[in-house]
């Protein structure tokens, strides 16, 4: 998925956010490296904490590329798991610079 | 479920957990330094500690805590674990079971020993080496007070700051009956660094975070700095860690069971910390958290609280308290909930909600299930293999042209109805490791008693056998284990003067051979004194004094009654203590005993013992008008004999000629009483058995009926104990036959004649 000129990409994260999608969804974010991203995080049922190593390190490289990474329309679960296992969604969310 | 019900489930575990520790102490009792050895050995005292005390049990937590204690010294490399140091764990494994026990049925346990172990373990925990004479170790501050629950470590320890899990040891100081506890509102402190194999085996840090947020107020920090660049990432790997901070009215171990089945996963400290030092030296900016979180609609007020924290998150703007009031629910699952509900039942819950998701997380379930309904089930499925046969009968009988179709029906029939049979068997079949286990105990104990050195060694413990039988099986082997020590094993001194190794080895091994089950307690002690043995037959009447006795022969006359007393006899340096009732046991069960021993080299005793109490495969075989079963696995061969190959030997003794090698023919009718005359063999067929002393005999029958499986009834339950049977079965016809007991029709023909006051099975 090469970079398009027109507006972020999003990328919508699957309900269950577990083991088994940790490396999906870390290819998925590798693969969009480089352009504005756009999470959709609006069905996450289940964050584990190995998706959430993903996103944070996914969030840290955006910021290297000066890249935006913002995760949208965060489903109750999402929120309030990465608040539980102590991950400031603002350090997950790159603002744009 | 009930409070007595979990309780009951509680004291399975600790008798598996009880096991568990007894065998990783024996391994590392032979040299054994894995660190899962250790682990496993830790966490069967952790667990039955977690368990004792949710219910209560404060004699059982206090010495598990102590015990424990140590054990995490010998975790952490801090204490080694030599021969003084495991002897004093095995002992401690010991009054750990008693005190199970003692919680379980009642009863008390021995207070001055148990103290005396505290004080050898806490020693041990200062890093003080056993002395030989004794447990003379220098008493820590606080009286050891068995009411004491779990103390949390009174001084303040500061917070480590590497990442490595380091265990920490504790001082008693602090655990006396002085201290409470927990102090209203303690603050702990926990790093909490999940590995890989964490998340591979199915856990989730996230699910655990969660159960320990339900412990107490809590709030975390996330220590990211092991993450790795995207690109370099595993996103299988395990990088974050947390450092968290619980403030709380319950105790460390509430805490600890949180992790407590990943905690070999994980690295994890928990420390008693009061509040300042720990938010001074905190690293990293705790996010407060609270609890609510977790519920499936969160207040007004949390909601409220949450918009505080996340007040100037760009994304948390997006996402109204409103729309998302429903679904952290999905996230806890199912499973959450149901523990949840448990929750109001007892503390017990959080191991129970940990022991749900363990069992979840492994491949291999099991359920337990009460022995009386497997029982139950077996009853039915042998009621249902002697309806079988009756129905094969009834319709052969009834129907001599037999229509294919209800033969081919029948044989499906009889095919599963065996399958069934065996399955069901199968749930029976149990290893017999517990009996050996306990086995091991009683060889430390009698040793220490009687001031010898001996080395138990087990072998083949996984060996499989029916329920029944190893629960029979302990008592007499009990017994023979005290004898063993006591008389067989030779004091050091004296093996010394051998030229023996001053610590004597008693093997125990198990094996199935031929269908049955092979126990072999072997010692290397002094072995027999025949002498002795044969001069107090004599003086007991049970032998003539002239008579003529094989090595063997006086050898098993410890196995008779007179031999029983035990003051009169304990002095003898064989064996003899009660054998007979041993031997007795091991019959009820339809098993054999014998014993061969080497002067000088030790003595083996070989019990043989059927693998299942109720069903056998035999052969239907008609003696004298009566119809007898003889177990197929005694069985080598059948043959018709030829006038020519019977060759007579002596007064009465008759050989068979079979393939150029004569074996004794033994005429069944004659052994049994059934006949008094001899029976002509080319009228009969003939059996070529193999007894258990090796050797082949030809058992003489008058014909062969055919080839079943039926159920065992015993005879000494319903009936008595007849020598030369082994049992008694109901037919296809519903007539009683008789199981041939080989063996003793075997030795019977030796000269061993069956006792003539038992002669019943004439009549039987």
């Amino acid at each position: 998925m090469a970079a398009k000129k027109a507006g972020p990409e999003n990328l919508k994260l699957a309900a269950v956010l577990d083991l088994n999608e940790a490396s999906v969804l870390h290819g998925k974010l590798i693969s969009m490296r480089g352009s504005d991203i756009v999470l959709d995080a609006s069905d996450v049922d289940r964050v584990g904490v190995q998706c959430a190593q993903v996103l944070v390190a996914g969030a840290r490289a955006w910021k290297e590329d000066k890249k935006s990474f913002v995760v949208e329309k965060a489903s109750d679960a999402f929120e309030k798991t990465m608040q539980l296992i102590g991950i400031n969604i603002d350090n997950l969310v790159a603002k744009e610079i | 479920m009930d409070m007595n019900e979990i309780k009951e489930i509680f004291f399975q575990e600790c008798e598996e957990q009880l096991a568990e520790l007894e065998s990783g102490l024996l391994k590392l009792n032979d040299g054994d330094r894995d660190p899962e050895t250790v682990n496993a050995v830790f966490r069967a005292v952790h667990s039955i500690k977690g368990g004792a005390g949710a219910f209560g049990l404060d004699d059982l937590v206090a010495f598990a805590h102590v015990f424990e204690t140590t054990l995490d010294c010998v975790r952490s490399g801090k204490l080694e674990p030599g021969q003084d140091v495991l002897k004093v764990m095995l002992k401690s494994a010991d009054v750990l079971a008693d005190l199970v026990s003692a919680s379980r049925d009642g009863g008390s346990v021995d207070e001055s020993r148990t103290r005396g172990l505290v004080k050898e373990l806490e020693a041990l925990a200062h890093g003080e080496l056993p002395s030989a004479s004794g447990h003379d170790a220098p008493k820590p501050a606080a009286k050891p007070a068995p009411a004491a629950a779990p103390a949390p470590k009174a001084e303040t320890p500061k917070p480590t700051d590497d990442s490595g899990f380091q265990p920490i040891p504790f001082t008693f100081d602090g655990f006396g009956e002085e201290e409470e506890p927990v102090i209203e509102g303690s603050t702990y402190e926990v790093v909490f660094k999940p590995r890989r194999e964490l998340y591979s085996k199915g856990n989730e840090a996230a699910l655990l975070l969660r159960d320990l947020s339900r412990v107490g107020e809590m709030s975390i920090a996330c220590d990211t700095d092991a993450l790795l660049d995207l690109d370099k990432m595993d996103p299988e790997e395990s990088y974050f860690s947390w450092k968290i901070s619980v403030k709380t009215t319950k105790s460390e171990d509430d805490i600890r069971v949180v992790f407590e089945f990943a905690e070999w996963d994980c690295d994890l400290e928990v420390k008693f910390a009061d509040e300042a030092s720990s938010d001074e030296e905190q690293p990293m900016r705790p996010v407060p958290f609270d609890l609510s979180i977790l519920d499936d609609a969160p207040s007004a007020e949390d909601e409220d609280k949450q918009a505080e924290h996340g007040s100037d998150q760009t994304v948390a703007e997006a996402v109204s308290a409103a729309e998302t009031a429903t679904s952290i629910a999905k996230a806890a699952g199912a499973a959450a909930r149901a523990a949840e509900r448990k929750e109001s039942a007892a503390a017990a819950a959080a191991a129970a909600q940990n022991n749900a998701a363990a069992a979840a997380a492994s491949a291999g379930q099991t359920i337990r299930v009460d022995l009386d309904r497997v029982d139950r089930l077996i009853n039915l499925v042998g009621e249902l293999v002697i309806n079988q046969a009756m129905l094969s009968q009834s319709v052969i009988e009834n129907d001599a042209t037999g229509t294919s179709s209800i033969n081919m029906g029948l044989e499906e029939l009889q095919q599963l109805t065996r399958e069934i049979q065996d399955s069901v068997m199968a749930i029976r079949a149990q290893p017999v490791k517990p009996v050996f286990q306990r086995m091991s105990r009683i060889v430390r104990e009698v040793a220490d008693m009687v001031g010898k050195q001996i080395r138990l060694v087990t072998e083949g413990e996984n060996t499989e056998v029916d329920k029944t039988v190893i629960d029979k099986l302990a008592e007499p082997l009990t017994h023979m284990i005290r004898n063993a020590v006591d008389h067989g094993i030779e004091s050091p001194e004296k093996r010394e003067a051998a030229g023996k190794n001053p610590e004597g080895t008693i093997k125990l091994t198990a094996k199935h051979r031929s269908g049955r089950i092979l126990i072999e307690l072997q010692d290397d002690g002094a072995g027999i004194n025949r002498e002795r043995v044969r001069q107090k037959a004599i003086d007991n009447d049970i032998i003539a004094a002239d008579a003529n006795l094989s090595d063997d022969e006086i050898d098993n006359l410890i196995f008779m009654a007179g031999f029983s007393t035990a003051d009169k006899i304990s002095d003898i340096s064989g064996r003899g203590v009660g054998m007979d009732v041993v031997k007795r046991s091991i019959q009820a069960l339809g098993g054999r005993i014998s014993i061969s021993s080497r002067p000088g080299f030790g003595s083996t005793f070989t019990m043989s013992l059927p693998l299942t109490l109720a069903v056998l495969d035999g052969m239907v075989v008609t003696v004298a008008g009566q119809t007898l079963v003889v177990p197929l696995t005694a069985i080598v061969e059948t043959l018709q004999p030829e006038a020519s190959a019977i060759h007579s030997f002596g007064a009465s003794q008759r050989l068979i000629s079979i393939r150029n090698s004569f074996c004794p023919l033994v005429d069944v009718g004659r052994v049994l009483n059934y006949r008094s005359t001899q029976a002509n063999p080319v009228e009969g067929v003939a059996l070529l058995v193999e007894s258990e002393g090796g050797g082949q005999r030809a058992l003489m029958v008058d014909a062969i009926q055919g080839q079943r499986q039926v159920v065992i009834k015993s005879l000494e339950a319903n009936y008595t104990h007849v020598p030369g049977i082994a049992a008694a079965t109901i037919l296809g016809d519903g007539r009683v036959a008789l199981i041939l007991d080989v063996d003793a029709v075997v030795a019977a023909s030796r000269g061993q004649s069956l006792r003539p006051e038992m002669s019943l099975a004439a009549t039987g």
